[in-house]
């Protein structure tokens, strides 16, 4: 990783060299420094906050591909096998201490609609549910132990995004850029997506940058039309007619910063409008798959359903880290109930329909991130906000489970075919080597080469870190 | 608190990014590793046993020692007899005894721990065996304050500090008002020279700006600089104070400061439609200038010092303004932690909030203080008051109850209709189930299992009384119905639903506070701030650091509705003696004139705060303000009337090299409009601002995709053409999980944490809402219509009015030609100009 530029002409330089290589020496980006007539507008400009930072110690993984199962995916129907459910079925739990169910009125036991298998060379039972992602089991740190704060979804959508239950942090993808920066300036470092049924609750706090600067915040993207909103210039205007209007405003603003040569603020906000320009050619390349060629579409089930929509957002979630972007979060599931994860009836409708969408899209990322030589250097996480009970809810449905659950790590710096703790013996609660999600935070940024206890941004009186005062590095799953 | 040096990317320039550095979680981190190494290996002897007297479970145990005396030297490994037996240092005397050598990497986490000063107190297990033992316990919540912690600067009551005579080589000016002579005294000492007086364009600009938050009309920009009278800027400067909207631009620096939103977080956000009447108190108590030691009564304890007064009750509003937390005891705590955490950034500058857990790190606040200023707070509940007569109120009861008993009987007989069809569906849908669940379904009550109990309940739930998802509902029903009976029962559903429309509507009301009575439900000292680890009963209290004799609380007379605690906590804020309270609020009024505080940081007065400036400067105002009667207004005249106020922005190379950062105020710097002074600007340069004062909040467009909705959590905003949206921005609604995306891009705060000093950022989106948001559009076409209005045809007059209209001037040769020629060069030439000036840096930039 780059140390932070000298100079900002330097910069400059470096980006443009990198577009080149990066895009295959086409498209726009020099266009504004052309319609400018001049380089290196600002000699003794500031530091770039997303400029790229040095890691407190050399990993692997550069990029971070968030996969947030929202509602919650259920451990024993997915990566959890529990027989027990069957043979116990419409019993309750014993041994376990108080049973709380978040909807009220619990059921007995009820077994999983789906049959496990054991895969690869670990032999990692998957459900059928993940035919595609068992066939990388070898790939995958499996962790079945994972535990959270809070049944409810708000406080658990904040505490998986933010390490708080409460609102008002720092989203994970916030410290990673801001610990690191982003590679590539002409687009956001942290970019997020959500699913066609919507976004989840809490809205855009789960990836905002809570008391940061703006710069360290999600851009949510769209996956159709233009990615970000107000990305556009207005339709009347056209693009020649842009230009023009761009160079008015340099020349009245450099007019007027040439009166206060040392005011780096004043140099800065200029050459904003130079990255906004650049990221209305750069953001939509980014994610345009119709560059990319039909077997690669195919490996993510684009043009298939129900693969379609979550594979067009896998695959613009690589292209966007083959540029340099820092993080990409998308979420599958959206809105309340039916849409999202969230089983509370009709299990069996809803993690199929569920898991059928994402499936194959997930394991042509890392079939495809493979082939690229990315896959060592880029980080994939799956998880929802927790997982979910194994007795019944609303006869065929799961209620809420933070007390254990699953979630996998595969690519940087991961060591695949690990299976990391257990659950009791029903899938209910975590009882060996369990781990909260201030380990799993802690994890991911040593995983980027970040010292979870040295990263630290100061707000009210405070030295914050992203797992406050707690977390321990899940070593198991490091390669 | 380090200001690092602006820093520029896509996405930005961000001040104030902290260094990342050591810090203390990371001994705390090694405290658990070394009391994990303790437990494996020592414990067994040193633990309950007490082996040689010696107990190393808890941090008190451990200290003492064993009987022959202390095992650890912190700071010192080579001194601690634990070190030494552990790391077999005399191969004679080892332990543990029978076992293997503890490993180096253990050994090593023990040395570190030691070094770090082999403390236990913030480990967590630690804490949990103390807990076992009451005395321990006790002790933990005792921490005296010492004298040296006293002598802290925040800590001594300010003091009237004598005025500096002025140098004679300062300007005349600078010798009248005793601001301006403490910062020439300053500026002296260090080698820099005051920067002239900025012009009069320049002046009335900056005064509009920061007084009113809008900027000066062409009319008024031409009357002061053509007014001869010696007292010009004096007039200007009380025409501004009186107007109302000072009331709405201070407001807006307070409701951050208060985190003022309305709705509640959490998971469906859901709206507090009368939050405003908070918002609108504010307004007004600065409008009026309220004297601050009333507006913090009212606020803390309205409700205690005037029930009957509509104001101070909406005043109380404040300690409801958080976000909502979760349920149960834990849920109240983290509400409670919020008001503690708020009420003493926002009034004390202390961030008594970091003791929850534990003592303060860094400032002498004993976690004791913690739980006693909880204790304050700890009966308050929300209320929602009527702000109509009470007989209007008792009319309202009475008539919904009327109709609530009307419909009873009609929802009964619906049912009893309904019943024999919802059994039919529901013996059909048993016939479906998994056969585990039908033989539940089919044992006799008495014979089932607990499983099959808690499934026949759910069974029934879920089928007929489910009021999430109930699988059978009236739709299915009705169908099976023979005519008649749905005759009659379609005849009762329209009877309920007319009886329904009936009902009167809500009156209006206010988010206020209230308690149960005299007796405060009692509180505890939470060990590590755990609902689990109760210690003592709280008594209320203050900071203890911050004076000199224990606080007295009065008792409530008779007919109290409350323990009157909130008014014993408010007298101490506004107890001249307080040293904290009217120094953090100059400084504030301080920050927003100047850009900065004169202490940088101004929610935090600590130790890890910045320390002031000029702190005889600071005293001086504070002492100045509360003998004035703690009017705002008196602080704002004189800081605005003092030269320093009026000096130029540009750079003075000489002063640069010395002081970049304008420590000592030798200019007044450039200061990028925040986020709703820049919406306010465009819609008062476009001649459309509705300058409509206080009321309900407004809901500007958000494109879809930005907010989300969900069936729970949605956004109404009305079209950008849509002229009732023009209003202030501070009338937008504020939503925790909504936020209107110019402000959001533009630093707005997050709306959840107390923010002192917003993020000054400059991010490529900002350039892309002004570049290319509908808003923005439609107010540039209204602009260019105000501009044909006011200079007609000539695009020359049409250049020069729009500079006069939105930069206060005229543009020079230079800027005209060149504005003249894209004009004429451009479709719709007019409009594209007036969009390019909201983009401008001097546009959103004040002097």
């Amino acid at each position: 990783m780059s140390q932070r530029c000298c100079s900002r002409s330097a910069d400059l330089l470096l980006s443009r060299r990198e577009l080149i290589s990066r895009l295959g020496g086409g498209i726009a980006g020099l266009a504004f420094a052309d319609l400018l007539g001049r380089q290196g507008l600002l000699a003794a400009a500031p530091q770039n906050p997303l400029a790229p930072q040095p890691q407190h110690f050399p990993a692997k993984a550069k990029a971070v591909i968030s996969i947030f199962c929202y509602g919650g995916a259920s451990q024993v129907d997915t990566f959890d096998p529990k027989p027990a459910l069957l043979k116990y079925q419409g019993e309750t739990m014993t041994g376990v201490g108080e049973v709380r169910a978040t909807m009220g009125t619990p059921g007995g036991l009820m077994p999983s609609p789906w049959t496990f298998k054991k895969h690869g060379q670990s032999g990692t039972e998957v459900s059928e549910l993940f035919p595609h992602v068992a066939g990388h089991v070898d790939d995958i740190a499996l962790i079945r132990s994972m535990h959270s704060l809070s049944p409810a979804h708000g406080p658990a959508l904040f505490q998986m995004n933010t390490g708080s239950i409460l609102a008002g942090h720092p989203s994970v993808g916030s410290w990673v850029t801001y610990g690191l920066g982003s590679e590539n300036e002409n687009l956001p470092g942290f970019i997020v997506f959500t699913d066609y049924r919507g976004g989840p609750i809490n809205g855009p706090p789960n990836w905002g940058n809570g008391y940061m600067p703006a710069a360290y915040q999600g851009t949510q993207f769209r996956d159709t039309g233009s990615p970000i909103v107000d990305l556009k210039p207005p339709a009347a205007r056209t693009p020649d007619e842009q230009r023009r209007w761009l160079r008015l405003l340099h020349e009245l603003n450099e007019r007027h910063a040439s009166e206060n040569p040392q005011d780096t603020e004043l140099s800065a906000r200029i050459h904003s409008y130079e990255l906004a320009f650049r990221m209305q050619t750069h953001a939509p390349e980014a994610i345009d798959i119709s560059r990319e060629t039909d077997a690669t579409k195919k490996l993510y089930g684009v043009d298939e359903q129900p693969t379609d929509y979550f594979g067009r957002q896998m695959l613009m979630a690589r292209r966007l880290v083959e540029r340099g972007v820092r993080f990409v979060q998308i979420f599958s599931g959206g809105g309340n109930f039916e849409p999202s994860w969230d089983a509370h009836w009709d299990l069996k409708g809803n993690h199929g329909l569920h898991c059928a969408e994402t499936d194959k899209p997930i394991a042509g990322l890392i079939k495809d991130l493979k082939s690229r030589g990315m896959f060592e250097s880029t980080l994939i996480i799956w998880h929802g906000e927790f997982g979910r009970l194994p007795i019944s809810e609303r006869m065929d449905g799961r209620d809420h489970n933070a007390n254990g659950f699953s979630i996998w790590l595969a690519g940087g710096g991961v060591k695949g075919g690990t299976v990391v703790g257990a659950t009791d013996q029903y899938g209910y609660r975590a009882v060996e080597n369990p781990k909260s999600v201030y380990e799993l935070h802690a994890t991911i940024l040593h995983l980027l080469g970040l010292d979870y206890e040295r990263l630290t941004y100061r707000f009210n009186g405070r030295d914050m870190r992203l797992t406050d005062v707690h977390g321990h590095l899940i070593k198991e799953i490091l390669a | 608190m380090r200001y690092g040096p602006l820093a520029i990317g896509v996405a930005t320039i961000a001040v104030t990014i902290a260094a990342p550095h050591r810090l203390w979680a990371q001994e705390d981190e090694r405290a658990r590793q070394a009391y994990q190494v303790l437990k494996a290996n020592c414990f067994e002897c040193h633990g309950e046993s007490r082996k040689g007297g010696l107990d190393l479970r808890t941090h008190a145990t451990l200290i003492k020692g064993s009987a022959t005396g202390r095992v650890v030297v912190p700071h010192e490994p080579s001194r601690s007899r634990l070190y030494l037996l552990a790391s077999h240092a005399d191969p004679e005397e080892v332990m543990p005894p029978k076992r293997p050598r503890i490993s180096d990497e253990d050994l090593e986490a023990l040395r570190l721990w030691i070094e770090d000063g082999a403390s236990l107190e913030d480990v967590e297990e630690a804490a949990a065996d103390d807990v076992k033992s009451p005395e321990l316990l006790a002790k933990l919540e005792e921490k005296a304050i010492t004298p040296e912690e006293r002598q802290y600067w925040a800590f001594k009551r300010p003091s009237r500090t004598t005025v500096p005579a002025v140098p004679a080589s300062a300007p005349r000016p600078w010798t009248r008002n005793p601001i301006d002579r403490f910062l020439v005294a300053s500026m002296n000492a260090k080698g820099l020279t005051p920067s002239p007086r900025a012009d009069r364009r320049a002046l009335i600009r900056r005064a509009y700006l920061d007084v009113l938050g809008l900027p000066p009309a062409p009319e008024e920009v031409d009357a002061f600089v053509s007014d001869p009278a010696p007292d010009a800027w004096t007039k200007l400067v009380e025409r501004l104070l009186a107007s109302p909207h000072y009331g709405e631009r201070w407001a807006r620096h307070w409701l951050d400061v208060v985190r003022y939103a309305d709705s509640g977080g959490f998971e469906f956000d859901v709206d507090r439609p009368e939050g405003w009447r908070y918002r609108d108190y504010v307004v007004k108590s600065f409008n009026d200038d309220k004297p601050y030691s009333q507006f913090i009564r009212e606020q803390i304890a309205g409700d205690e010092y005037a029930p009957d007064s509509k104001d101070a009750m909406i005043a109380t509003g404040f300690l409801r303004l958080g976000p909502e937390m979760g349920g149960g005891e834990r849920g109240r705590q983290d509400s409670l932690d919020d008001v503690v955490t708020t009420t003493t950034l926002a009034f004390m500058g202390m961030t008594v909030g970091c003791a929850r857990c534990h003592n303060h790190k860094f400032d002498p606040i004993p976690q004791r203080d913690y739980y006693r200023i909880q204790a304050v707070f700890f009966s308050t509940r929300g209320v929602d008051i009527p702000l109509v007569p009470a007989h209007d109120v008792a009319a309202h009861r009475a008539a919904t109850s009327r109709i609530e008993s009307e419909l009873k009987p009609l929802r009964q007989a619906k049912k009893d209709i309904e019943a024999p069809y919802l059994k039919q569906l529901v013996d059909a849908e048993i016939a479906q189930l998994p056969e585990y669940l039908q033989k539940a379904w089919n044992t006799p009550p008495g014979e089932r299992t607990e499983g099959q109990r808690l499934n026949v309940a759910q069974i029934e739930k879920t089928l007929q009384s489910d009021s999430l998802r109930a699988r059978i509902t009236e739709k299915h029903l009705v169908p099976l119905m023979p005519d008649d009976v749905r005759r009659q029962h379609q005849g009762l559903k329209d009877k309920i639903a007319a009886i329904e429309t009936t009902m009167p509507p809500r009156y209006a009301t206010a988010r206020a506070i209230a308690e149960g009575g005299r007796q405060a439900t009692p509180s505890y000292f939470l060990h590590r701030g755990s609902i689990d680890a109760k210690g003592s009963v709280m008594t209320p209290g203050v900071l203890s650091v911050a004076t000199e004799r224990e606080s007295e609380f009065a008792t409530p007379p008779d007919n109290a509705k409350s323990s009157w605690r909130r008014r014993g906590f408010a007298e101490w804020l506004v107890d001249p003696e307080n040293p904290l309270t009217a120094r953090v609020m100059v400084n504030r009024i301080w920050q927003h004139h100047f850009g900065e505080g004169i202490v940088r940081t101004p929610s935090n007065f600590g130790k890890m705060g910045e320390p002031p400036s000029h702190p005889a400067l600071l005293d001086w105002l504070a002492v100045e303000f509360v003998e004035g009667g703690w009017s705002m207004k008196a602080i704002h005249r004189l800081i605005l009337t003092s030269e320093a106020y009026q000096m130029a922005s540009r750079d003075v190379a000489s002063n640069v090299t010395i002081d970049p950062e304008n420590r000592l105020f030798w200019r007044m710097p450039r200061q990028r409009l925040e986020a709703e002074a820049i919406r306010d600007a465009i819609l008062s340069t476009a001649g459309t601002l509705d300058r409509t004062m206080g009321g309900p909040n407004v809901l500007p467009y958000i494109d879809p995709d930005l907010f989300e909705a969900s069936s729970k959590r949605n956004w109404l905003g009305k079209p950008d053409d849509d002229p009732s949206t023009w209003r202030r921005s501070l009338y937008v609604f504020s939503k925790r999980s909504i936020r209107y995306p110019l402000f959001e891009t533009f630093d707005q705060p997050n709306l959840v944490n107390s923010t002192d000093r917003r993020n000054r950022s400059i991010v490529a989106p900002q350039a892309l809402i002004l570049m290319n948001n509908a808003f923005v559009i439609v107010q540039a076409k209204k602009f260019a219509e105000r501009l044909r209005r006011e200079a007609g045809a000539d695009t020359g007059a049409l250049v020069d009015r729009a500079f006069l209209v939105a930069l206060g001037r005229k543009p020079d040769a230079t800027e005209r030609s060149k504005s003249v020629a894209f004009v004429r060069a451009t479709p719709n030439g007019l409009v594209e100009f007036c969009h390019l000036m909201f983009n401008l840096n001097e546009f959103v930039y004040r002097q």
